[in-house]
């Protein structure tokens, strides 16, 4: 089955203002987790060895009893105190760079975290032990109450799988969703700097007409400084910029020399008038999203 | 002439910077790891990110700022409400305020699940006293340890007074019985997600346990000393079960019967206000494990393990009952 790496959990916050996470993906949320199983099951078995041998040497049964309760605490307890300690994740989440966040868009609180690590015991635990060891969970039970509890248990089990946005049972009960944190990183704005060389006085005006920027809208414009970034990073060459410039040039009836001559310079003016030209006609809530959105 | 969101960007870019620095060490470290004067400009700086966000959404046409301002407040979102922080004394409000109160608002559920369990008392009770033949289908072998109908009456009765057990070994059993316990409490609530079904089912068991017990020890005449042995721990536990059994059902509920709210809500609801009520039942359980464990295997006096019946009695029913009154719901 494939999965939308690019979907988005929307989370309206108490200031009112949407806003949106990259959704963790089952793959993400999988790695994490194995790595949480494999660091819980090792502290647990190192806990119950060290009480088993500190029982064994001081010859208290006591001793063994409490490694017991402190392996329950950390079956039930680790992913609970992980998540409300250190601001909803875990080891294995902070690893894969994932974050439980409340779906109603308050804090997460304790009693979230609780309800949807609850509800972790049953996805996971008891469908492995089923499988480990039918007859020990199950006894003799006849088959009709045995075949819808394997039904409904792999259900709840494979839900990440059946539902909507991917939620797991304990998401569900716990109101909760896990999201990615993003990665926020802002390029210069190419529309700050001037398309004349540095050196030069001359003021950065290359006249466009209104009817000259009418012509195309906001997809092409995005496009256009992609292609100014990639020639920034030197991954577009002069030619490149030429063609594209000579293009521009005959669609919107841009008469002399300089798109073939210098087409960075041609094109970086095309881009500050094109955008403060959408961005004023926005103003007045016009929106034009492509060159065939005839507003 | 100059893109409106080129000044736009100039102006506000300083601060985002600023916020960029600090929502970094916040997600790294925690939000303690901010000097007292950064926590001062983090919810600050946030809400201009905020605001600058929906402007941009706006009136901004460049998408490589838009999309570094909704990754910015998306991450400044998680530095500042990625939990709820913790106040001074959240534990005994949760204790003495949050989880009576909680336990209250499950009355309906609760009053159900009694029921349920006072259900499989009485249908043991009848159907054992009819034919004693019952007592192997509601009690697992393992767990009965030799106290079943074909055990004489003596054997009944020193099963009552010292299991066994002695010294090291009681909290070893205390233990044991508290995660044994705990662990049924826990299932009572999560399973309680397939339309409570599996929850009720697990309540009128223990009923018919529990009922099981009652009648093999009243036909020999022992229900007193089986009441001193039962009581001072079965109060805890038995009240635990039903906690939880109780949250469950309310899951159930949100699936089956949400309301006007999508089940979705129904159920997030439900499942907080219920984990609630089965963290504070833990506690009750391990209190119970406590009892049974220790007192009750060190103590063998009927009017004694009367007496801790009753003082628990005394504690459980008022704090459930009254505690958390005067304070607002949560």
């Amino acid at each position: 089955m494939r999965e939308d790496i690019h979907a988005t959990v929307e989370i309206v916050g108490p200031e009112g203002v949407p806003l949106s996470f990259p959704r963790a993906t089952l793959a993400e949320r999988f790695v994490a987790f194995a790595l949480d199983l494999v660091i819980l099951v090792s502290s647990a078995s190192l806990v119950l060895l060290l009480f088993l041998l500190a029982g064994l040497g001081v010859g208290s049964l006591a001793v063994v009893g409490v490694g017991l309760v402190f392996m329950f605490l950390i079956r039930h307890f680790y992913f609970i105190a992980f998540e409300t300690h250190w601001h909803g994740s875990t080891p294995g989440k902070r690893l894969m760079n994932l974050r439980v966040v409340a779906r109603d868009g308050a804090g997460l609180g304790t009693d979230a975290v609780v309800a949807r690590n609850l509800m972790r015991d049953l996805e996971i635990f008891v469908p492995l032990a089923i499988v480990a060891n039918p007859e020990q969970v199950f006894g003799p039970g006849p088959w009709w109450l045995l075949a819808p509890t394997v039904i409904w248990l792999s259900v709840m089990a494979l839900m990440p799988l059946l539902s909507r946005d991917r939620s797991r049972l304990g998401d569900l009960v716990g109101g909760t969703r896990v999201v990615r944190i993003p990665i926020a990183e802002l390029p210069p704005d190419e529309a700050a700097r001037s398309s004349q060389p540095r050196q030069s006085r001359r003021a950065d005006t290359l006249a466009f007409s209104v009817a000259q920027l009418s012509f195309y809208g906001e997809r092409e414009l995005e496009t256009l400084a992609e292609l100014m970034r990639k020639a920034d990073q030197g991954k577009a060459t002069d030619d490149d910029l030429r063609v594209v410039a000579q293009t521009i040039a005959d669609k919107v009836g841009f008469d002399g020399p300089l798109p073939a001559r210098r087409p960075a310079r041609f094109l970086r003016a095309f881009y500050k008038a094109q955008r403060a030209h959408l961005e004023r006609e926005l103003l007045f809530g016009k929106r034009k999203a492509s060159k065939f959105d005839e507003g | 002439m100059e893109p409106r969101s080129v000044a736009f960007r100039r102006e506000r870019e300083g601060q985002w910077f600023e916020l960029e620095l600090l929502v970094d060490k916040a997600l790294r470290g925690g939000l303690r790891s901010l000097e007292p004067a950064e926590l001062h400009r983090l919810p600050i700086l946030y809400r201009v990110a905020l605001s600058s966000l929906s402007v941009a959404r706006r009136t901004a046409m460049d998408r490589a700022l838009l999309s570094y301002l909704e990754a910015l407040a998306a991450r400044a979102y998680l530095a500042v409400y990625g939990a709820r922080r913790s106040t001074r004394g959240a534990l005994r409000r949760t204790l003495f305020a949050t989880f009576p109160q909680r336990v209250r608002a499950l009355l309906p559920e609760l009053v159900l699940a009694t029921g349920l369990v006072a259900l499989g008392t009485i249908v043991a009770v009848a159907l054992m006293a009819s034919e004693p033949g019952w007592y192997d289908a509601f009690v697992d072998p393992a767990l009965a340890g030799g106290r079943d109908p074909h055990a004489s009456t003596e054997t009944l009765r020193a099963a009552l007074y010292g299991g066994g057990e002695q010294g090291e070994g009681l909290a070893f059993f205390a233990s044991f019985l508290f995660v044994h316990n705990a662990g049924i409490g826990l299932l009572c609530f999560s399973l309680g997600f397939a339309a409570g079904i599996p929850t009720a089912l697990l309540l009128f068991t223990n009923g018919l346990m529990l009922g099981a017990f009652i009648q093999l020890y009243a036909e020999r005449g022992l229900l007193f000393e089986l009441g001193g042995w039962l009581l001072p721990h079965g109060i805890p536990e038995i009240g635990a079960v039903i906690l939880c059994g109780a949250a469950g059902l309310h899951l159930g509920r949100a699936v089956l019967l949400p309301g006007r709210r999508t089940v979705r809500s129904a159920l997030a609801w439900a499942g907080r206000r219920g984990s609630t009520v089965v963290l504070g039942s833990i506690l009750l359980f391990a209190i119970a494990g406590l009892v049974e464990g220790i007192f009750r295997q060190a103590v063998t006096d009927d009017l004694v393990r009367y007496a801790l019946a009753a003082f628990n009695l005394a504690w459980f029913v008022p704090w459930l009952a009254l505690a958390g009154r005067s304070e607002g719901a949560s």
